[in-house]
């Protein structure tokens, strides 16, 4: 299962019950209209911290990395990488 | 017949409107209700007065029903002035009772019957009356004892129909009205929308709404006949349907709701006979004011504005090829009404601008029943409003444009806060009624210990729609600032609760706690 199918998933559990998978655009805007709260954020945050073992630091609390599905997914990416980079430096 | 409006941007310190009647739409005084009612009864016994289910009562026939009531009321052992209850169901024997009552200059309290039975209790208490009756043939209703007697009030000479006000708050508001404000009101409504002998007017409402002094009252003034939809089919589509085109009236007047179950359920030109057509009480939803045209292909329609303390105050004819903005607006008072526009500060706002609505109109009661509720509400504030003057501060907020037309922007009570935001429900239900796959929307703030207020938003959507949370969270969030977006969002395929007078049930969107 990709990321992508992943953190969809969990945004439709979590936030969007009667939305399903191809409803809920990459790109769509969940911030702005309220799919997620500030409170939602940290629950987001919790879930990827969990899920692809990656620690968030308060430095990565920039809303605009959980604003879509492909930012949550490149955000993870990114962390990815740099901790892979970490581990093999 | 034309619609009467007074100039645009009529203000307190504005002029007459042109009607020829003096500054407060007092004279010339029109016949007295019962009066008018009585002479369409000797001179012309046979015209028909109420269509009721497959009967029609004439003139006649109802006023030999209201003679037995008024033989009934006239045996009670009652004080002068001392007001009785009556709990009536719609019916033509309910109108029988409320004739004998208005006959005999007897003041009455007229409250739905559906209201719990200690409800109802307390209120005929707080108005006083010791008789509680039901029309001849209905039954009885058994009622509790009140707690605890209530001291009698003092009413205005001249007092006769006693309404409630609709009760989104407690206890509902005991409206006293003058006879005198009701036949004001009476001619009103005869001389814009012509209510008299050869007319239909379809009564939709429920006979103890303030919507029946002009589809019921004000037609028995007129001598024209009124079809009675009975309340307890007045949500099927079908028997609605029925009954307006067997009957073909020329004047209709509903809440929202009718006419949604109308342009759902009827073809196109399917109400041809309606020349009159008019919406009160609530907002309207996009796609049933787009498919108002095609229904009613000959009919003039309308936006009602009105309380009821000051009964209609403004008057909207909307353009029929510009039927679909939305929001209508409720356009210019009616003769005799003075507005008034209040800034959050309690200054007035002369010209184009924003501000609380306060109206003072021909039509209205001078105070509560329970006088100690009139405060914030019946005023001869604010500042600058002109000596002895008695208004109403309705509450709704508007916004007046440069033609002079009013548009309902929300409502004063609906405005909380939500993350130190300041939004107003209603604001946010006209949002969702724009959606065109919305049909009913209902919001209500709940006390959030984190946020002040959180929001939650139920709409009915249409049937076949597909709409869901996240494409309705993308309309709002295109149309209101952020924290106005509610947090909770249930979508649902069945109507919404309704209160007892057909409007959305905005507590019912709570969460039980």
């Amino acid at each position: 299962m990709s990321n992508i199918t992943r953190i969809k998933r969990f945004l439709i559990d979590e936030f969007l019950p009667d939305v399903t998978p191809e409803q809920l655009a990459d790109d769509h805007d969940l911030l702005s209209d309220g799919v997620i709260d500030s409170l939602g954020v940290l629950k987001l945050i919790a879930w990827v911290e969990d899920h692809f073992a990656l620690p968030v630091d308060d430095t990565d609390l920039d809303p605009n990395n959980f604003r879509s599905v492909a930012a949550i997914d490149a955000f993870i990416t990114e962390r990815r990488a740099q901790a892979g980079a970490t581990v093999g430096g | 017949m034309t619609t009467r409006s007074p100039a645009p941007g009529q203000s307190a310190t504005g002029t007459a409107p042109a009607t020829g009647q003096s500054a407060d739409g007092t004279d010339p005084a029109p016949l007295a209700l019962p009066d008018a009612f009585t002479a369409h009864a000797r001179t012309r016994p046979d015209a028909p007065a109420l269509l009721w289910h497959e009967r029609t009562l004439s003139y006649g026939e109802l006023a030999h029903l209201a003679e037995a009531e008024r033989r009934r009321l006239a045996a009670l052992d009652l004080a002068p002035g001392e007001p009785v209850g009556v709990l009536a169901v719609k019916s033509p024997e309910a109108i029988a009772l409320v004739l004998a009552c208005l006959t005999e200059r007897r003041p009455f309290l007229l409250p739905s019957p559906q209201l719990a039975p200690a409800l109802l209790a307390a209120l005929f208490a707080q108005a006083g009356a010791r008789r509680v009756l039901a029309p001849l043939g209905q039954d009885a209703p058994a009622l509790p004892a009140p707690a605890q007697a209530a001291p009698v009030p003092t009413l205005a000479a001249g007092t006769s129909f006693m309404l409630t006000t609709s009760g989104s708050t407690d206890l509902p508001k005991i409206v006293p009205l003058g006879q005198s404000a009701v036949d004001r009101f009476t001619a009103w409504a005869h001389d814009t929308f012509d209510l008299g002998p050869g007319r239909v007017v379809a009564s939709y409402a429920p006979l103890n709404f303030d919507l029946a002094l002009l589809d019921v009252w004000a037609t028995l003034a007129a001598g024209g006949t009124c079809l009675l939809i009975d309340p307890a089919h007045a949500l099927n589509a079908r028997h609605l349907l029925t009954q307006l085109t067997r009957h073909r009236p020329h004047v209709m007047q509903a809440v929202p709701l009718a006419w949604a179950l109308l342009t759902q359920s009827a073809g196109a030109g399917a109400l041809d006979s309606v020349e009159h057509a008019a919406f009160t009480g609530d907002a309207i939803d996009a796609r049933t004011l787009a498919a108002l045209p095609a229904l009613l292909p000959n009919a003039a329609l309308y936006n009602i504005y009105g309380c009821t303390e000051t009964n209609d105050s403004f008057l909207h004819r909307l353009d029929r090829l510009d039927a679909a903005a939305l929001p209508v607006p409720i356009g210019t008072p009616l003769p005799g009404v003075r507005t008034l526009l209040a800034a959050a500060d309690g200054t007035l706002v002369h010209g184009p601008g924003s501000g609380e609505l306060y109206v003072s109109t021909p039509f209205q009661a001078a105070g509560y029943l329970d006088r100690s509720r009139d405060t914030g509400r019946f005023t001869t504030q604010p500042e600058g409003a002109g000596h002895g003057r008695r208004w109403f501060r309705t509450g709704d907020l508007v916004t007046r444009d440069e033609r002079g037309l009013l548009h309902l922007t929300g409502r004063s009570d609906f405005q909380v806060k939500v993350r130190g935001v300041a939004v107003n429900t209603a604001e946010v239900e006209r949002v969702l009624l724009t959606h065109p796959e919305v049909r009913e929307a209902a919001v209500a703030a709940a006390p959030d210990p984190l946020t002040g207020k959180r929001l939650h938003a139920a709409v009915q959507r249409a049937p076949g729609s597909a709409l869901n949370t996240l494409t309705l969270r993308e309309h709002l969030a295109r149309n209101l600032p952020r924290a106005a977006v509610p947090e909770k969002l249930a979508i649902h395929d069945e109507p919404l609760a309704k209160t007892p007078t057909g409007k959305v049930d905005r507590k019912a969107v709570l969460p039980t706690p």
